[in-house]
């Protein structure tokens, strides 16, 4: 009995400690496993914005523009656009040498198709709201189109490149309907859909008639793993050969582990506490006190292994609204002034409400757990409350957010209008703040069409809105990435990762 | 003994009516009182307030509640049961695709519960008396403590990492297709002649159905064993014994025969238990069942979809009590007397 449980241990170390070596997941070069946070809602690439899901549907699919590693919009299946000065109409020059995986030809009737004709038949589509000032599309000639909108829309070069905005083929749509497309995707992208299976894996492989470059891994499998310890288990066995959305310890863990490289790359996610203009946060002494007395720098050391940049506005560096030259600093003395000119203090401590998921994006209650010590020490109590991230609409809808909520807000395009705009807009269900001084400044920029204007719009409004205590921005997220050492891949600023970067060294 | 078997279905199948009717009526309004908003879910993030109150009133979510209910109830019975939110289609067509996903988990899992739950109560009983007892009961007791997602987690990381000896996500293998007929994959795999892919999809099962079986399998342990307790003392055994009938014998042909009718009932009710016990397992291994796609349905406040999948379990809950009230029958001739 005795020689058979050390044998067993013996095997169990020898098994653990050979783990990291063990290859089982895709031995060829010529193809890998992704462990994979979430399905796809649907296949057809219009219907829901999906922030996880875009990287899989630009494999399938490809977006009229694309934008590269510095998220600067470049050409895809339009060539060249041009979006008129008073940002009424957008002329498109599309390529004339793609086609989708079933044989037809990508044309200007298939644009018109996805952003107009669809649209106004009435199938429920998110880009039905993203587009909706789209009045028309005139077809010019079979790769040259121009899209008519019925008020200025500034952002609509960001937006091609955006989620949802994937060309679909009108003729197998409309010959097939649209169940068959669900079931059949057929898009232009460098991979075609081989196997789907509902929550659990996605099949892709390689479109060697693609008209751009071609993918350099022939087939990629992607397994639905939801919980994130699983996705861990299975880079470490070898059933997964790359896998995002990790707990950063378990980044710092494969750090120190050979045949493994394991990563925390700072992406257009900015975490912030999206706050109120009433209750106990009336008084603009107390915002700015709140803000403050936040260390942003010991949270990211905390929560992020010190990879999550310390933000001063609600835009991540490098994107068009980012002020560098802007920092609100940590100050637990002013923020102590602060509050006792409005006649609180430590003895005398100020109360509000703050809300925070968990499990919404990484550490998320932890942070507001912190967040509520640094607040106590200034002479803020803060009464933590949990939500689930479906409740933030109706709480806010209902005006029963607390003073302050954790909020984490993603945007690939890193165009402020999709920071800023979105999160301070009072007429969009996200902003907590309702107050017009922000929120009208917001309202106006989104009718400028002068593309240097509105960012210096923005830039003034960001910093604004923190000085006044609307908004208090605290990090840019991270994504956490483990891979096998020799599996490479393009490294996004938005975070994407794209299956057809992949490539075995 | 088939007639009365069949009024006992018939019977139960029309006390189920009801039951399927308050069940509904209770998971409905406890859901729309949930301070989520479904119609601010269903649009992108590009609404606005006005377009979100515009699909609360498309959506039938200013109606009073009595009056939503009535809406849905009258496309439910035809079959209608809304669309998810999150996926965009049929929520009941989401449903019949990861159902036999995971009624093939919980029968897997039963089994081994049943095996374990029996071998182990006949151990426990035999080992009645001896210093042993006492170790084996304490790690029954232990067994009875460590709840399904845990035993997941523990067999993940042993055969899954640690010994990489078993698959732990999906449902089969990334380099092997998955056959379509039944739904049912290893009858599929069957079907289609792929022994590659039974094999693989067998191997795939093997982990969250343990997981699941360990876990319910120590209850039954402990019922069947203070059943033996019960039966032994009873005149028939005696009478056994007095036949000149070997321990064994008397344990087997009569006395377990007895004992097994109240381990059944138990049986019965954990299966129930552990249908509804595959929710975390499936998420924990990536299987593919209704399980994982309930977890989706809540975190995204899917309510057409949550519904659905309520009813589910309610409706297999009822079938299961009625097969093992049907089974206690066949194995309980007084019942059938009377």
């Amino acid at each position: 009995m005795k020689l058979k449980r050390r044998a067993f241990l013996q095997m169990a170390t020898a098994a653990s400690v050979a783990a990291p070596f063990v290859r089982t997941a895709s031995a060829a070069g010529d193809a890998a496993t992704i462990g994979w946070p979430n399905d796809v809602p649907s296949w057809d690439p219009n219907q829901r914005f999906t922030p996880d899901a875009q990287p899989i549907f630009k494999a399938v699919y490809d977006q009229p523009l694309d934008q590269d590693a510095q998220l600067k919009l470049v050409p895809h299946l339009i060539k060249k656009w041009e979006l008129a000065p008073d940002a009424t109409s957008m002329a498109v020059e599309l390529r004339d040498d793609v086609t989708f995986h079933n044989g037809d030809k990508m044309t200007a009737e298939d644009f018109r198709y996805t952003f107009l004709e669809r649209i106004k038949s009435g199938v429920k589509l998110d880009t039905a709201n993203s587009w909706k000032k789209v009045d028309d599309i005139v077809i010019e000639s079979p790769t040259k189109a121009t899209m008519k909108f019925n008020a200025p829309n500034p952002t609509a070069p960001q937006w091609m490149a955006f989620l949802g905005s994937y060309i679909v083929p009108k003729k197998y749509i409309e010959a097939g309907g649209l169940e068959n497309f669900q079931k059949k995707p057929v898009g232009t992208g460098p991979y075609k859909l081989a196997e789907y299976e509902l929550n659990s894996r996605i099949v892709l492989e390689r479109n060697d008639q693609y008209w751009g470059p071609k993918a350099k891994v022939a087939r990629i499998t992607i397994q639905i793993i939801k919980d994130p310890s699983a996705r861990v288990a299975a880079i470490q066995s070898g059933q997964a050969d790359f896998t995002l959305n990790v707990p950063v310890r378990e980044v710092q863990r494969f750090q120190g582990q050979s045949g493994f490289a394991a990563e925390l790359n700072p992406i257009t996610r900015v975490i912030l506490l999206q706050v109120r203009a009433d209750l106990n946060f009336a008084d603009q002494n107390v915002r700015l006190a709140a803000h403050h007395a936040i260390d942003k720098a010991a949270l990211s050391k905390a929560f992020y292994g010190g990879a999550a940049v310390p933000l001063s506005v609600v835009a991540t560096p490098g994107s068009p609204g980012y002020l560098p030259d802007f920092t609100f600093k940590y100050d637990a003395e002013l923020a102590k002034e602060l509050l006792k000119k409005s006649g609180h203090g430590p003895d005398n401590p100020v109360k509000i409400g703050l809300a925070a998921t968990n499990g919404q994006f990484p550490s998320d209650y932890d942070i507001a757990r912190a967040i509520v010590q640094m607040w106590q020490k200034v002479g803020i109590e803060a009464d933590l409350q949990v939500i689930e991230y479906a409740k933030y609409f109706e709480l806010n809808r209902a005006s029963k957010l607390p003073e302050a909520t954790l909020y984490s807000w993603d945007n690939a395009t890193g165009d402020p209008e999709i920071f800023s705009g979105y999160l301070l807009n009072p007429k969009l269900p996200f902003s907590a703040w309702k107050d017009e001084a922000v929120g009208g400044q917001v309202l106006k920029l989104f009718n400028v069409a002068d593309y240097d204007a509105r960012i210096a719009g923005y830039r003034e409004v960001e910093r604004f809105a923190v000085e006044h205590g609307a908004t208090i921005p605290l990090l840019q997220s991270v994504l956490t990435v483990v891979r096998k050492r020799n599996l490479q891949y393009a490294k996004y600023g938005n975070g994407w990762v794209l299956p057809q970067t992949l490539q075995w060294s | 003994m088939l007639a009365i078997v069949a009024k006992l279905v018939a019977r139960r199948l029309l006390v189920a009516i009801p039951i399927l009717f308050v069940v509904s009526a209770l998971l409905f309004c406890v859901l729309r009182k949930l301070p989520v908003d479904p119609a601010a879910m269903s649009l992108p993030t590009t609404a606005t307030i006005a377009e979100v109150e515009a699909k609360r009133h498309e959506m039938g979510l200013d109606r009073p509640l009595p009056q939503q209910y009535v809406i849905w109830l009258a496309d439910a019975l035809h079959g209608n049961f809304g669309r998810s939110i999150q996926f965009g289609r049929e929520a009941g067509s989401l449903v019949a695709a990861t159902l036999p996903a995971t009624i093939q988990l919980a029968g897997a899992a039963m089994v081994l519960a049943a095996i374990f739950g029996l071998g182990g109560g006949l151990l426990l009983f035999h080992l009645r008396g001896s210093s042993l007892e006492t170790v084996v009961d304490f790690a029954s007791i232990l067994l009875l403590s460590i709840p399904e997602f845990l035993w997941g987690l523990i067999l993940l990381f042993v055969f899954g990492v640690v010994l990489q000896v078993l698959p732990f996500t999906g449902a089969v293998s990334p380099n092997l297709p998955q056959p379509h007929v039944t739904g049912f994959l290893l009858l599929d795999a069957l079907w289609v002649g792929r022994l590659d892919v039974f094999a693989s999809a067998l191997r795939h099962l093997i982990l969250p159905a343990f997981a699941l079986g360990l876990a319910f399998s120590p209850a039954i342990m402990r019922v069947l064993r203070s059943s033996l307790f019960d039966v032994y003392h009873e005149d028939y055994i005696q009478q056994a014994r007095l036949r000149g009938l070997s321990e064994r014998q008397v344990l087997l042909r009569h006395a377990l025969k007895n004992a097994a009718l109240p381990t059944l009932t138990l049986a019965g009710v954990q299966f129930g238990i552990l249908f509804s016990g595959t929710l975390l397992v499936e998420v924990i291994y990536s299987y593919p069942g209704m399980g994982n796609l309930m977890v989706d349905a809540v975190r995204n406040a899917d309510l057409p979809l949550i519904q659905a999948i309520g009813l589910t379990y309610c409706v297999a809950v009822l079938l299961i009590n009625t097969a093992v009230d049907s089974l206690y029958l066949v194995l309980n001739p007084k019942l059938r007397v009377r």
